[in-house]
């Protein structure tokens, strides 16, 4: 089954309501024909992982601009691993203040993207860093 | 009389060259004073990097304060009468509201045309434009596709301690502890029954806290009878 397209689930942990880059980012990536799947706002870390499951996406985009991030990443990713499921790569977005990254990586976020970020730049890292699953 | 509020755009705020926000709030603060506005929220200029600090929401502050004082724009009621470029636009503004507004009761109103995500789209669209401008270059954002610069990252910024989750979460144990917990079972069951019909539910959250029922608790109940907005996307 040849090219099969990237699938991306882009989600909004936590209690902040600012969707605007998480729709800008959907929309780019389903424009360089991705498929997108967007989860809304205000959601759990379980939940998030139950929909990439369950989506069998190759990517999962965090967006959160609360400033609970140091909490919310870790635990999608701790979940991802407890379920079996760390090879989908988990990115983030949002206000993540750059002293923040190492701890962020370090917990499996793989890349993080900062406001002002081109997302000709995003779809870029994505094409060249992950492989879709067949 | 139209009383508004209004907010300066925190996605007008740029990583980049931070101080440049301090003028973009300024300006857009003057635009929402000359435009008559009753309250006025400023944003913080390190918005784009993390929670803002002390420091940037008190310049924030006294960005409001140096246009009240310092301009004179506060002194009449409409600096900008008589302005043929403003009433233009605004009969503009005022033309194309009204024929959105048409459009919106033609779908069946306001609350239809959120219930079927038009609202949401038109937002999400126009957000999506912007963007799509700022990287072909059609609009220019300064520090951001053009006059760029090498800078370091911006020191002086608020750190949240993730300690703090820990000691409110012994401080909400301790409350809990003490409180009156039939009191609180009473307040909440009273909020929900009001829920439940058409009664004003203030007075019974009011009960609610004054026996420390938490948000999180008022919420939850509420939750109970009105179930949760979920997002059509």
């Amino acid at each position: 089954m040849a090219g099969r397209k990237i699938r991306v689930l882009i989600a909004k942990p936590g209690l902040d309501g600012h969707d605007r880059g998480a729709k800008v980012i959907a929309r780019a990536l389903s424009d360089a024909g991705m498929e997108v799947i967007y989860t809304g706002i205000r959601q759990t870390a379980e939940q998030i992982v139950t929909a990439a499951i369950q989506e069998d996406v190759d990517v999962i985009g965090l967006s959160c601009l609360s400033g609970a991030h140091m909490t919310l990443f870790p635990r999608v990713t701790e979940i991802l691993r407890n379920r079996k499921a760390e090879d989908i790569t988990v990115l983030g977005g949002g206000i993540i203040p750059f002293d923040d990254f190492a701890t962020l990586k370090k917990a499996g976020i793989k890349e993080i993207f900062q406001p002002g970020t081109y997302t000709e730049d995003i779809i870029q890292y994505i094409k060249e860093n992950v492989k879709p699953r067949q | 009389m139209l009383r508004f509020h209004t907010q300066t755009a925190g996605s007008t705020l740029t990583l980049q060259q931070p101080d440049n926000n301090v003028v973009r709030v300024a300006f857009q603060a003057l635009a929402a004073v000359l435009g008559g506005t009753q309250s006025l929220h400023t944003n913080s200029k390190d918005e784009a990097l993390a929670l803002p600090s002390e420091s940037a929401v008190r310049l924030a502050l006294r960005t409001q304060q140096v246009i009240a004082h310092e301009t004179g724009v506060a002194d009449v009621i409409d600096p900008l009468a008589g302005s043929y470029t403003i009433e233009a636009l605004t009969d503009e503004i005022q033309a194309r509201a009204t024929s959105y507004i048409e459009k919106i009761d033609a779908m069946g109103g306001a609350v239809k045309a959120i219930e079927s995500g038009f609202m949401q789209r038109e937002i999400a669209e126009s957000a999506y434009q912007y963007q799509r401008e700022v990287e072909t270059k059609t609009r220019t954002i300064v520090g951001v596709n053009d006059y760029k610069m090498d800078e370091p990252p911006l020191k002086d910024i608020l750190r949240i301690d993730l300690e703090i989750e820990r000691k409110q979460r012994k401080k909400l144990e301790r409350v809990r502890e003490k409180r009156d917990q039939g009191r609180v079972n009473e307040a909440l069951a009273g909020i929900k029954k009001a829920a439940e019909t058409t009664e004003n539910l203030v007075p019974h959250i009011m009960d609610a806290v004054k026996f420390y029922a938490t948000v999180g608790e008022v919420s939850n109940t509420l939750r109970q009878v009105f179930g949760e907005y979920e997002e059509r996307v």
